[in-house]
């Protein structure tokens, strides 16, 4: 069983969320690399880009499928990783940590109360691999 | 709840992709059950993946020149000539349950229904073994789908006769996939970059295969569609119920249609520029 931060929240499209203050920090969750296999490309925003809750804010291809990535909260995008240019492995190989995506200045914090925390998320999966 | 059936009819590359995302959002919108459906291809099309370079992929002006369109795919894998196949797509919510999670194992699920309608005609088909390791490698002679077997493949005699891609939004996914029913391997070659080397023809004869290849009668697109139907009701135990497009997917196609005719879309990967209003209820 995998054992999930629990200082991160995480969302149901199996997005993790770090805050700090007003700004989140979002990236795939460990669940969500192993189930997709090798990441092989990434389409990110810009920054200073808009993105609404529950929107795409990109796209991910890996070897087995094409999957959007949605946000967890609303806001303005002040940063991407620009690491994951030089090396889309830390995707998979530390997706909790240097494989973030983007930051997020969130402009509605009380959508931070939707997310689930590390012992939801574990149930939630639970729930959808006995399904 | 019987399943939406789409006979086999032939449409643009443009048209096909339009309708098939209008599909797509609706089933995630609308939690609408799943529908498949069959379709072909004129004008002869080239379509790319979601994330491929098409100057690097394909030779676009020898696909000019020859009248075959270009077209980018929501789905991923790599670039396919489309020419005389028979194309399923298949789409279905989160709701549904008769899909693992498992994406490997869809594909597996799904592939094993193709082999079924595909024994209904007499040939023996086997999905791929579990092995994704031939897709990570990106070399020179990757560029063309049909090339090399992974889990998302269908094998006659070691050769694919079927590659399919997906999609995933939330939990819903599309998956399609072109089922030849001749091949062409020098005009495949051709199109496709590195253009027509003798090594790329050598092995794309040596590792694709097609319908009326296999039969001693070539089967129309009609008999072959209806045996895939077939096998895929069987093997996952549903009924299905022809049916056509709503009136909404028609709208909805109609406006994608835009966005799948652009050169900004098919040659520079720009979504946003085609955001429909109804983008939003997702």
């Amino acid at each position: 069983m995998k054992v999930f931060p629990e200082d991160l929240l995480y969302s149901r499209e199996h997005i993790w969320v770090r805050v700090d203050t007003d700004m989140a920090t979002l990236g795939i969750t460990d669940y969500a690399q192993e189930a997709l296999g090798e990441v092989l490309s990434i389409e990110l925003p810009e920054a200073d880009i808009y993105v609404e809750r529950d929107e795409t804010f990109g796209s991910i291809e890996s070897t087995k499928a094409v999957v959007d990535l949605i946000a967890s909260v609303s806001g303005t995008i002040v940063s991407v990783n620009e690491d994951i240019n030089d090396d889309i492995g830390i995707i998979n190989s530390d997706p909790h940590d240097t494989g973030w995506l983007i930051v997020i200045e969130m402009d509605d914090l009380s959508q931070l109360d939707d997310l689930l925390d590390a012992a939801g998320y574990q149930d939630f999966i639970m729930q959808q691999e006995s399904e | 709840m019987k399943w939406r059936l789409l006979k086999y009819r032939i449409f643009s590359a443009f048209e096909n992709m339009a309708i098939d995302e209008a599909i797509f959002r609706e089933t995630i919108a609308k939690q609408k059950p799943p529908t498949l459906r069959f379709f072909g291809w004129h004008p002869s099309a080239v379509s790319i993946g979601y994330f491929q370079n098409v100057d690097e992929e394909i030779n676009v002006e020898r696909c000019r020149a020859a009248g075959v369109d270009v077209v980018r795919r929501m789905t991923g894998g790599k670039a396919v000539y489309h020419r005389d196949e028979v194309t399923y797509s298949l789409t279905a919510s989160g709701a549904e349950k008769i899909f693992p999670d498992d994406i490997i194992l869809t594909y597996e699920l799904i592939s094993r229904g193709l082999a079924r309608g595909l024994s209904m005609l007499g040939i023996s088909a086997d999905p791929a073994g579990v092995d994704g390791a031939a897709l990570k490698k990106k070399t020179k002679l990757s560029s063309t789908c049909f090339w090399a077997p992974s889990a998302r493949e269908l094998l006659v005699g070691g050769k694919k006769i079927c590659g399919s891609a997906q999609v995933r939004r939330s939990d819903a996914f599309l998956q399609h996939g072109s089922m030849l029913m001749t091949f062409d391997a020098s005009a495949t070659a051709a199109l496709t970059l590195p253009s027509s080397s003798e090594t790329l023809c050598r092995r794309l004869r040596d590792s694709v295969t097609a319908i009326n290849e296999q039969l001693a009668r070539p089967g129309s697109a009609e008999d072959i569609s209806d045996a895939l139907q077939k096998g895929l009701s069987e093997q996952l135990e549903v009924e299905f119920s022809e049916g056509g497009l709503t009136s909404s997917e028609r709208h909805l196609a109609d406006e994608l249609l835009q966005k799948y005719t652009s050169e900004a879309w098919n040659f520079a990967r720009k979504k946003d520029t085609f955001r429909v209003a109804r983008e939003r209820a997702f």
